[in-house]
C-alpha cells in the first residue's frame, strides 16, 4: 500500500489486491486504515519512480508502434494505425499487448477505439473494442467519468442531474456550453471523433526505420553487430531512393523482459554503406561493454535514421581505388566519436579575441567538418603586422606562481612554480592585454604578460594580474604557457 | 633434375621465410623496385630515396642520422621533465612543419594525448602554429582522451591512414601499455602508410619516461637551451629573447652514433640552423656585437663548429661521442620533480 500526503492528511494512494479485499479504498485516510487493520504495510508514494516505470513501459511499447504517448500518471496511448496488420489485426495485437503485460506482472486494462477519447474510456471501463462510427452508442451508457472532465466540472454537471454521458448527448449543446464551459463539449466531440485530438508521441518519430523480430533472442555482441549490418543493408535501398545518407542512427534493442536499450551514433558525413554503419556500431558496442545487460537476450532489433542529409555520390576513379583521404579521416573521426564520445576528436579554431584562453577554441570534429580542411597557409609577415608571439602550450587554467620582482610593476626576477624556484635570466615584456569590456566580464583585470627565460633556457609565459596602483596593490602572478 | 627441384624448393622456402620476416608477400620480394639512383630498399619495398627522410637542414645532424630522421617511421622524442614540454612540443611542431612543407597533400596533423597530460603540460596552442611553424591551425586535429589505452587505440587507427600527414602521440609517464608490441605496431603502420609518427614522452612526477625499450629506430632527447637575441635592423637587441633553441641529443640511432646538437628554429623561414655547442649568446652579442646567430648568415661556420664540439664534449666529462650525463635518457639519472 502506498500513501500520499494530501493537504494535512496522509491518504492511500495505491493499494494491492489483498488490501482491496479487506475493504480499503484509494483516498481513504491512513489513520482510518491503520485503525481498521493495524498490521498493514505502508510505503511512501514515489511519483518519480512511477513515472520512470511508465516511461520504460512506453519504451517497451515502441515495438508495436513508434507513436507512443504517456497519458496522465498511469496511461499510455498507442497509435496503432498502420501497424496493426503487422501483428495480424487489431484484435490480435490487443491480445498480445495484454498477455505480454500480464506476463511481466502488470495488471492492465486496454481499450481499442478510433478516437483517443473513446479508447481512454474503453480502457477505463473495460469495454470491448469500439468500432469506428459506433462511438455514440458506446458513449450512451457510460458515466460522466468516461469523458476525462475535471472533477469540478463533473460535479457541476452531476448536480443538475445529468449522471450519464448519454444524457448530455440528448441535451441541447448551446445551454451546456454556456453553463459548463467549452471543455465539456470539446471532450464529447473528441470522444465522438468530431474534433480531432492529436496524440503527441513521446519520442520523435524517425523518418526511416527498419526492424527485425527474432524468434530466438540474440545475446552476443557479434550477433547484434551482424543484425545492425543486416538492417543497414535493408535501409540502404530506401536511402538510395531518397538520395540521402544517414547523419544520425539509432539502434534500439528490445530485451525480452521489457527493457529497451538505445544506442546512437552520429556521423560527420552522410552514410549509407552497411559495412561502415556496422563498423561504427561495433565501436559503440565495444565502448558500451558492460553498460548494456543482454539479460535473456533481445527479441527485437530496430535501426532507425533520426537525421539525414543529402548524399553526394562521388565519381569513383577508373582504377577502382578512390583516394579520398578526407572520407577516410571522417570515418576515423566517427569511429572515435562512437567509441569515446564527441569530445575525443577536436579541431582547434582561432577566435577573434585578445584574451589568450579565448583565442583558441576546440570544436568537436563533426561540427568543425562543416568547414573545409583545405585552408591556405598564410605566410607570416604577409597581410598585416606580425601577430604577437604566443606559447606552444597553454594551460587551461593559469597556474598561480610566487614571484619576486624588483619593483611591483616591473618584470619578475625569480618565481616559484610547482614547488621549484626558477631564476629569470631574461625577460621580455610587458605585453598588456586589457579585459574585453564588451563581453560583460567586469571582474577581469588587466594582464601584463612577460616572456621569461630561466637559466636553463626554459621559456615561460607569465602574467601579472591587475594594474598596479589602480586596480590592485598586491598583484598576483600566473603562469599561463610554455614557449618552445 | 630431382636435385634441381629440391634446390628450388629450398630457395622458395627461404624466400617465404624472408618475406615473413620482412612482413610482405613472397611475390613482392622477387623484383624489388630499384630506383635508377640505386637507393637502398627498406622494409616492405618502400624505396629509400631522398623522400624517405625528414631532412632537418643541419648537415651534421642529418649525416649523423644517416640522411635525416626516417620519414615513414616511429620517432621518440623525450623531455627530461614536465618543464621541458615546451621545448619538446616546439620541436615536434618544427619537425611536423618540415614534414608538411614537403607534403603536397592537405593531410592533417594529428595530436593525440591524454587529459592528465594536457592538464599537466598544457594544451597545444593553435595560434602559435601559424606564426612560428607555418602550419594552418585547421590542419591540426586534437584528440584528448582519458586513458592511455584509448590514446594508443586512436594512434594505431590514425597511423593506418595514408591521408594523415603526421601523427604526434603524447604519452605521459611510463605506462605498462606502451610496450614493445604496441610501439612495433605503430612503427609498422607508420612504415606502411608512409608518414611519420612522433612519440612524445612526458615524464610524470615519480616515474621517468622511457625506461622500457620501444621499437622506434630513433630516440631524441630534448631540452631547451638559452635562446639567442632578437634580430633587429640595427643588429641584435640586448636582453631580448630570440628564436627558440633546442638541445637535441641522439639517444638511439640506427647506425649507433650518438651526438648532441644545438638547433635554432627560425620562425620566419621555418627551418633549423645549428648553433655551436657551448655558445653563449649574451657574451657573443656583447663582445663582438655583430652577429647573434652566425649560422643563419654564415653557414660556412660549420667546420669550425666541429672542433668546438669536441672540446665541449670533453669538458662535460662524458665518454667520447656520447651525450653528457645530464642529457642521458630520463630514467638513468636522478631527476628533480617538476
Amino acid at each position: 500500500m502506498a500513501s500520499r500526503q494530501e493537504n494535512n492528511t496522509r491518504r492511500i494512494a495505491a493499494l494491492d489486491e489483498r488490501a482491496e479485499a479487506l475493504g480499503l479504498k484509494c483516498g481513504m485516510g491512513i489513520a482510518d486504515a491503520r485503525a481498521m487493520y493495524p498490521a498493514i504495510e505502508i510505503a511512501e508514494e514515489d511519483c518519480e519512480a512511477d513515472r520512470r516505470l511508465l516511461e520504460s513501459l512506453a519504451d517497451w511499447c515502441d515495438r508495436y508502434t513508434p507513436l507512443v504517448a504517456v497519458e496522465g500518471k498511469d496511461g499510455l496511448f498507442l497509435d496503432i494505425s498502420g501497424s496493426a496488420h503487422l501483428f495480424g489485426g487489431e484484435k490480435r495485437l490487443l491480445d498480445e499487448v495484454l498477455s505480454c503485460f500480464l506476463h511481466q506482472g502488470f495488471a492492465v486494462s486496454a481499450g481499442l477505439a478510433s478516437t483517443p477519447g473513446a479508447a481512454w474510456a474503453a480502457a477505463r471501463f473495460s469495454l470491448s473494442p469500439i468500432r469506428e462510427g459506433k462511438e455514440k452508442e458506446a458513449l450512451w451508457p457510460l458515466p460522466l467519468a468516461a469523458l476525462r472532465l475535471p472533477a469540478e466540472t463533473r460535479e457541476r454537471v452531476e448536480s443538475v442531474g445529468l449522471k450519464r454521458a448519454g444524457m448530455l448527448l440528448a441535451t441541447p449543446r448551446a445551454p451546456l456550453a454556456r453553463r459548463f464551459g467549452k471543455e465539456l463539449l470539446l471532450r464529447i466531440d473528441q470522444f465522438l471523433g468530431i474534433v480531432d485530438e492529436p496524440v503527441s508521441p513521446r519520442l520523435p518519430v524517425s523518418p526511416l526505420s527498419v526492424e527485425r523480430r527474432l524468434t530466438e533472442p540474440a545475446m552476443l555482441q557479434s550477433e547484434i553487430e551482424y543484425l545492425a549490418g543486416l538492417l543497414a543493408s535493408t535501409l540502404r535501398t530506401e536511402l538510395e531512393r531518397r538520395g540521402e545518407g544517414a547523419r544520425m542512427l539509432r539502434l534500439s534493442l528490445f530485451r525480452v523482459d521489457g527493457v529497451v536499450n538505445r544506442i546512437e551514433i552520429g556521423t560527420s558525413q552522410p552514410l549509407r554503406d552497411p559495412a561502415l554503419i556496422r563498423r561504427l556500431f561495433r565501436e559503440r558496442l565495444a565502448a558500451l561493454e558492460g553498460a548494456i545487460d543482454a539479460g535473456y537476450g533481445f527479441d527485437l532489433v530496430r535501426l532507425s535514421v533520426s537525421a539525414t542529409a543529402p548524399f553526394e555520390t562521388p565519381q569513383a576513379g577508373l582504377a577502382g581505388e578512390n583516394a579520398d583521404g578526407e572520407e577516410e579521416l571522417a570515418m576515423l573521426a566517427d569511429r572515435i566519436r562512437a567509441r569515446l564520445g564527441a569530445r575525443a576528436v577536436l579541431k582547434p579554431a582561432c577566435m577573434e579575441s585578445h584574451i589568450p584562453e579565448r583565442a583558441a577554441l576546440e570544436l568537436p570534429y563533426a561540427e568543425a567538418a562543416a568547414g573545409s580542411l583545405t585552408a591556405t597557409v598564410r605566410k607570416s609577415g604577409q597581410g598585416g603586422p606580425l601577430p604577437p608571439q604566443r606559447p606552444v602550450r597553454l594551460f587551461g587554467h593559469p597556474e598561480q606562481v610566487d614571484v619576486t620582482a624588483e619593483v611591483p610593476e616591473g618584470p619578475p626576477l625569480r618565481f616559484r612554480w610547482r614547488n621549484v624556484t626558477h631564476r629569470v635570466a631574461r625577460s621580455e615584456g610587458p605585453e598588456r592585454i586589457a579585459p574585453e569590456w564588451w563581453h560583460a566580464a567586469a571582474l577581469e583585470r588587466t594582464r601584463d604578460y612577460y616572456r621569461v627565460e630561466d637559466e636553463a633556457g626554459h621559456r615561460y609565459w607569465i602574467y601579472r594580474e591587475g594594474f598596479y596602483g589602480a586596480e590592485t596593490v598586491h598583484p598576483r602572478w600566473f603562469l599561463q604557457g610554455l614557449f618552445a | 633434375m630431382a636435385r634441381e627441384a629440391a634446390a628450388r624448393q629450398t630457395l622458395f622456402a627461404l624466400r617465404r621465410e624472408v618475406a615473413r620476416i620482412e612482413g610482405t608477400l613472397a611475390e613482392r620480394l622477387v623484383l624489388p623496385p630499384v630506383p635508377a639512383d640505386g637507393a637502398l630498399v627498406r622494409h616492405s619495398g618502400i624505396p629509400s630515396g631522398s623522400s624517405a627522410f625528414i631532412r632537418t637542414g643541419v648537415p651534421r645532424l642529418d649525416e649523423r642520422l644517416n640522411g635525416g630522421l626516417p620519414r615513414a617511421a616511429l620517432t621518440e622524442i623525450h623531455g627530461a621533465g614536465m618543464r621541458d614540454m615546451g621545448a619538446v612540443t616546439g620541436f615536434a611542431f618544427a619537425l611536423a612543419s618540415l614534414v608538411l612543407q614537403g607534403d603536397a597533400s592537405d593531410g592533417p596533423l594529428f595530436w593525440i594525448g591524454t587529459e592528465d597530460g594536457f592538464r599537466e603540460g598544457g594544451l597545444p596552442y593553435a595560434p602559435a602554429l601559424l606564426r612560428d611553424y607555418g602550419i594552418a591551425p585547421e590542419r591540426l586535429i586534437l584528440s584528448r582522451v582519458r586513458k592511455t589505452g584509448e590514446a594508443l587505440w586512436i594512434a594505431g587507427e590514425a597511423a593506418r591512414l595514408k591521408a594523415v600527414s603526421a601523427l604526434i602521440l603524447e604519452i605521459r609517464g611510463n605506462p605498462a601499455r606502451l610496450d614493445l608490441t604496441v610501439t612495433r605496431r605503430l612503427q609498422r603502420r607508420a612504415v606502411l602508410a608512409g608518414h611519420p609518427v612522433f612519440l612524445v614522452r612526458q615524464s610524470s612526477g615519480t616515474k621517468p619516461a622511457g625506461a622500457e625499450p620501444t621499437a622506434a629506430p630513433v630516440r631524441l632527447l630534448l631540452s631547451p637551451a638559452p635562446a639567442g637575441l632578437r634580430q633587429t635592423v640595427s643588429g641584435p637587441l640586448p636582453g631580448s629573447i630570440g628564436p627558440p633553441v633546442f638541445r637535441v641529443g641522439i639517444d638511439k640511432n640506427r647506425n649507433g652514433l650518438p651526438g648532441q646538437f644545438l638547433l635554432e628554429w627560425a620562425p620566419d623561414t621555418h627551418s633549423f640552423h645549428e648553433r655551436p655547442v657551448g655558445h653563449d649568446p649574451e657574451n657573443d652579442a656583447e663582445n663582438n656585437g655583430i652577429v647573434v646567430s652566425p649560422s643563419r648568415h654564415r653557414p660556412d661556420l660549420a667546420p669550425s663548429s666541429g672542433a668546438l664540439m669536441a672540446l665541449a664534449e670533453a669538458g662535460d666529462g662524458a665518454p667520447r661521442g656520447e651525450p653528457p650525463g645530464k642529457q642521458h635518457a630520463a630514467h638513468r639519472g636522478a631527476r628533480r620533480a617538476g
